[in-house]
């Protein structure tokens, strides 16, 4: 078992920065995905009003 | 939407890495001149492989994004580059980590470590740009073209850095240990090895890629309601 | 080739006139051989092996300072947008611009070369044509890769390290190279023994010659 430190501490470096890495990604993607609703849900309450709008706008002319 | 290829190649990444972790601590024999350390060799080549694998990435997604456009082929180079960069440190850490029992040293300016180091540097770089510039088409087209001179530099670095060594032989390197895996079980550890981290990798360039197409739709997202905004103040 | 000639002449001639970027280079080529020249023992600041390392520090940190001028003066006023409106090629552009940070690389290498020679006590007897041509080859790859990230650099805004950051890992096969190569040279030996190292030299030089050439219209496209 000589050396054994530097084994583990090779083999733990490698899997605490891939978890590491996975977790930053995941926690920023799952906030993305709130954000990304919320703008959808807006584009589409906007996109409903703003079409009526844009077609009464343009009947005059 | 690729959510479930996302999340199946997750869970064979698991599944390979729990075997190769298996095969590395229970199966395989323990190397009769370096002994235990000699286990580290298993994941230092396979991040070694990642490492260069996403690099060459990089110049292929610069390629197509100068040549065809398009932002999905910058969101792969950007991914690509950070997973890149990711296994280039481990390689160099876990390198380091062999080196020290083995030779008695943390570092030595051998071939193979004086070109990784290089590399990790040249890609360091780009990802400063990345980091510090705003996200502009411009700034994703320098991005394309540091990566495919990157990678042309590459094959000079590798013949330069051999030459620098050949001729100045370090004291240190005598014992070029690692390469000589003479059981079969060993070859097995490290292609199962290789394989997990393949899957790894493409794994982790998946999660970082459908986050940055996310923030691209996000983008997106917002200039249209800003555009349709506008144009109701202005109506 | 005529608006490669005139792009040329029009810097050289603000060169002759100003002689700004000259003034620079060879007062920062001076300024960094006096510091290597203290910071090294006495003892060891002589020879070859010495010169020779000082010497390609001098020429990378002129060659940095040189694209960065020959850029920005460019980025100054709005020139670089109306010589892109002009009706010549991009790469015309590129090749006329690495001529101008060229030129004075090999400019601060020669001023180098003479100040170094004299700091670190070197016979004048070794071919002083072998190292010159060593140092042009340098100068060439140098400048090839510092005009292309140059703009780079400066249109990304990353500030002022950005440059350095990105050119000096991509540089080291060359630089390498041409350490050992002029090393050999300052101790006499004739050139034909660094052939390995003037061959990565060359190469390094079509290389990226080549790939600036080519890739020089993405990095100077509309904003």
């Amino acid at each position: 078992m000589e050396h054994f430190g530097y084994l583990f501490a090779a083999y733990s470096v490698i899997f605490v920065a891939i978890f590491l890495y996975v977790g930053f990604i995941w926690r920023r993607q799952s906030a993305l995905e709130a954000e990304l609703r919320s703008l959808e849900r807006r584009l589409a309450a906007l996109g409903g009003s703003t079409g009526e709008k844009e077609s009464s706008a343009h009947s005059p002319s | 939407m690729s959510k479930p290829i996302q999340n199946a190649l997750g869970l064979s990444t698991l599944v390979a890495m729990l075997v190769a972790l298996f095969m590395v601590f229970e199966w395989v024999p323990t190397e009769a001149e370096q002994g235990i350390v000699q286990r580290i060799f298993y994941f230092h080549v396979p991040c070694a492989w990642v490492a260069f694998a996403s690099f060459g990435l990089v110049a292929v997604a610069g390629i197509f994004y100068l040549w065809l456009g398009g932002q999905i082929w910058d969101d792969l180079g950007h991914a690509a580059v950070e997973v890149g960069m990711l296994f280039c440190t481990l390689v160099l850490i876990t390198g380091s980590l062999w080196a020290k029992p083995i030779w008695g040293t943390w570092w030595t300016w051998d071939s193979r470590l004086t070109t990784t180091f290089v590399l990790w540097l040249m890609y360091g770089g780009y990802l400063i740009l990345r980091a510090t510039a705003e996200d502009t088409p411009q700034v994703s087209k320098f991005a394309a073209v540091i990566g495919i001179v990157a990678a042309l530099d590459v094959p000079v670095v590798i013949v330069s850095v051999r030459l620098w060594r050949t001729i100045h032989p370090a004291v240190l390197v005598t014992r070029q240990g690692g390469h000589g895996l003479e059981d079969p079980r060993m070859v097995a550890t490290l292609l199962v090895s290789i394989a997990a981290f393949t899957l790894l990798f493409a794994w982790l360039l998946m999660l970082r890629f459908a986050e940055l197409r996310m923030r691209t739709r996000l983008g997106a997202l917002a200039r249209e309601i800003a555009l349709i905004r506008f144009r109701a103040g202005a109506a | 080739m005529a608006g490669y000639a005139a792009i040329v002449k029009k810097d050289l001639m603000l060169e002759v006139r100003g002689g700004r970027i000259t003034t620079v280079l060879v007062s920062l080529a001076l300024l960094v051989l006096v510091v290597l020249v203290f910071a090294f023992d006495r003892a060891v600041a002589q020879g070859p092996d010495t010169a020779a390392g000082a010497l390609w520090i001098a020429l990378v940190f002129a060659g940095m300072l040189g694209a960065t001028r020959v850029v920005l003066s460019e980025q100054e006023n709005g020139c670089l947008r109306a010589l892109l409106l002009s009706p010549l090629d991009r790469a015309t552009i590129y090749a006329a611009k690495l001529t101008a940070s060229f030129g004075f690389m090999v400019g601060a290498a020669i001023a180098a070369t003479i100040l170094a020679m004299l700091f670190f006590n070197l016979e004048f007897s070794m071919s002083l044509a072998a190292l010159m041509l060593v140092l042009i080859l340098g100068a060439l790859g140098f400048s090839a890769l510092a005009t292309l990230l140059a703009v780079i650099a400066a249109r990304a805004r990353g500030g002022e390290l950005l440059l350095p950051l990105l050119i000096v890992p991509l540089f080291v096969p060359a630089l390498i190279a041409g350490v050992k190569a002029s090393a050999a040279v300052l101790s006499g030996a004739a050139l034909a023994t660094s052939r390995d190292w003037v061959g990565i030299l060359i190469a390094f030089d079509v290389l990226f010659v080549t790939a600036g050439y080519l890739l020089f219209e993405h990095v100077v496209g509309e904003e």
